[in-house]
């Protein structure tokens, strides 16, 4: 696309390349045509020339050579509708007289066949003319017979002919552009509504594309709309984190202030305790909303390399728990990437493995794998496991922190949360060595 | 025990500095990137507290330095931001361990004290074969072009195993005495998952079979 170097709009560039194109190909045709006209006209006229001459030797071969005999005049012209010479060495016969100095060198000498001879003649002679000449012997008279046609004649119906075929090329090329503007501007029209579509969204009139695109659009008024979508959710979320936090927050602040200002009031041991309890309370509350708030659930154009990730944080918790053994057994390729966003599955992996790490022995093992289009990662430990009848409360939503199991807290919570996200579910079961075993199952999408 | 103390904010060095000088360090507070580095190479501290947020410059920055100068002391970080790719960064950069703010003074005394108790008779101990380096204690790999990988404990185990004598042929039977997993029967594919995952690391050339007899460390690569 080096010929236009910025296309301004589909509709333009449609224009700048099907109209030139458009009318390359006409004048092409046009030309063709003009050849081929020439072409075949003249083969048409050499071959009745031909003919005539093959008859008029058969005229002078029945007369025995004698010219003088031959019915010429009217009755040749009318026949033939064209000029002839015949000469004998007793008589040259020329009809009509006034082509004479044009056959007259041909009669003497040239070659036998078709030829084309040029010259600014008089008024009453043609400048250019086709001639077929053929020399013969009857008994030992040579005879010598041109037939011909005026050439000029013949080039004047055939210009006519092609300067109407450039008229109607014209024409065409002139309906040509009309469809082509006429198809471009109807297949232009769903954009059209698209843009329309689009402005009102801006002004605020609809909320959400509800427009008939046709099939080449559908994905993009689908994935404007998913964006939307996503987009108002996570302004609900945030309001909905921004509301909790502000209530959870303020009143803890309210208490410890009040006290902090009330000079007169001695700041004993269990003052303090409470204080700081209830920055505890603060912090707590401050960071499981900071934590929902960041993950980003299911996105376009994200994904995450499981194998990567899960190599760091297995090293990384390898080396805060540095007696404990950290584990991965997946046959994934290390390249392989996942469609998650990347903190997402950080904060996945690295709660289940943190968890893991913290009641586990010795062995922490961690499992990547892909089955029939879904990703699993399934986290196992060789600790003390947990009870049977509380497996289902584990990491629920909804149970204050305080009320959950200790250690089994906040983290997995999280992590049931952003599976949820993309679709997937979570659930616990026992190992094999008797550790707790998380399962995450997240279809494909 | 001296310990310096890297953080900006002056009322909480103040406090926490108190706390630790009660649980018997001899602290030492700076709040700038620059006379942390020099600090830290100059004097012999025991132990670091590194807040990562400083006026001007991250403390990773002065981590990095250190390390690269082969300082080894070890380096407990603090930072407000619990994210997991910034612990795994934090630990990349050479911390030892990781607190995340506001934490409670015991358990930054329990951790100072562990990571301290760690690092005694702790010795840079390297195993060098070929073109590459493994770093004992921080578990990871070192390319011949400084690229450090990190390294799971098997994954460590066994290269740590094969570079330990290269061009020694290992039986799986050996190499799988390295291996810990909760599977009670382990079998031979695993082994040579982890092999398969090795390579891509080494280069598949550097860990050779022998077919039959076992896998061996070819350090002429």
């Amino acid at each position: 696309m080096t010929l236009f170097k910025k296309p301004v709009s589909v509709k333009g560039t449609l224009l700048v390349l099907l109209l030139p194109a458009g009318i390359g190909l006409m004048v092409l045709a046009w030309l063709v045509h003009g050849l081929l006209l020439d072409r075949m006209a003249r083969e048409f006229v050499e071959s009745r020339l031909k003919d005539e001459v093959a008859f008029l030797e058969h005229q002078i071969r029945e007369s025995g050579g004698r010219i003088d005999t031959l019915q010429t005049g009217d009755y040749f012209q009318e026949v033939f509708h064209h000029s002839f010479a015949i000469q004998s060495p007793f008589r040259t016969l020329i009809s009509p007289e006034s082509w004479t100095p044009l056959l007259m060198p041909l009669l003497e000498s040239g070659p036998d066949g078709a030829t084309q001879v040029d010259r600014r003649g008089s008024a009453d002679s043609p400048s250019s003319i086709l001639a077929y000449r053929a020399s013969f012997r009857i008994g030992d008279t040579p005879i010598v017979v041109i037939v011909s046609e005026d050439l000029g004649a013949l080039k004047r119906s055939q210009a006519e002919l092609h300067a109407w075929t450039a008229i109607v090329s014209i024409l065409l090329i002139v309906l040509l552009v009309a469809v082509i503007w006429l198809g471009i501007t109807l297949s232009m029209r769903p954009v059209v509504t698209l843009k329309a579509a689009l402005k009102r969204l801006q002004d605020g009139e609809i909320s959400r594309i509800a427009v008939q695109a046709p099939e080449e659009f559908q994905p993009l008024v689908q994935q404007l709309n998913q964006l939307l979508d996503s987009l108002d959710q996570r302004l609900e979320r945030s309001r909905d984190a921004l509301a909790n936090l502000s209530h959870s927050v303020k009143t803890p602040i309210a208490a410890t202030r009040q006290i902090l200002e009330d000079t007169s009031r001695p700041l004993d041991a269990p003052l303090r305790h409470e204080m700081a309890a209830r920055l505890g309370d603060i912090d707590k509350q401050l960071e499981a909303e900071m934590r929902r708030s960041r993950f980003a659930g299911p996105q376009v154009g994200k994904s995450a390399y499981p194998v990567k990730q899960a190599r760091d944080l297995l090293w990384m918790l390898g080396r805060l728990y540095p007696e404990k053994s950290f584990e991965l057994s997946s046959e994934l390729m290390e390249e392989r990437r996942w469609p998650l966003e990347e903190h997402d599955l950080n904060e996945v992996l690295g709660n289940l493995l943190d968890n893991a790490g913290k009641w586990s022995e010795k062995t922490v093992e961690l499992s990547l794998l892909e089955e029939d289009g879904r990703m699993i990662m399934r986290v196992e430990d060789d600790g003390p496991g947990v009870h049977s009848e509380s497996v289902p409360s584990l990491g629920v939503r909804g149970l204050r922190l305080d009320e959950q199991t200790p250690g089994h807290g906040l983290g997995l919570a999280i992590v049931r949360e952003i599976t949820e996200r993309y679709g997937g579910t979570l659930t616990f079961d026992t190992g094999a060595r008797g550790g707790l075993r998380a399962l995450i199952d997240i279809p494909w999408t | 025990m001296r310990l310096l103390l890297v953080e900006d904010d002056r009322l909480l060095a103040d406090g926490l500095a108190r706390q630790l000088e009660k649980a018997g360090f001899s602290v030492d507070i700076t709040s700038m990137v620059r006379e942390a580095v020099v600090l830290g190479e100059q004097e012999d501290y025991r132990a670091v507290v590194l807040d990562l947020g400083l006026p001007d410059g991250s403390g990773l920055e002065v981590l990095k330095k250190w390390r690269a100068n082969q300082i080894n002391l070890p380096v407990l970080i603090l930072t407000a931001r619990g994210d997991w790719q910034d612990k795994v960064n934090g630990l990349k950069a050479g911390a030892d361990d990781y607190l995340a703010k506001p934490f409670q003074t015991e358990e930054l005394i329990a951790r100072l004290n562990a990571i301290v108790r760690r690092s005694e008779g702790r010795v840079h101990s390297v195993v060098k074969a070929g073109r590459f380096e493994l770093d004992e204690n921080r578990q990871s790999l070192k390319l011949a072009d400084g690229t450090e990988h990190t390294l799971t404990g098997t994954e460590f185990r066994l290269l740590r195993c094969l570079m330990s004598r290269p061009r020694h042929v290992f039986s799986k039977e050996q190499l799988m005495e390295q291996l810990y997993n909760l599977n009670d029967s382990p079998s031979e594919n695993v082994i040579e998952a982890y092999i398969r995952r090795l390579r891509k690391l080494v280069g598949p050339d550097t860990i050779a079979t022998r077919r039959g007899q076992g896998y061996l460390f070819n350090d002429t690569v």
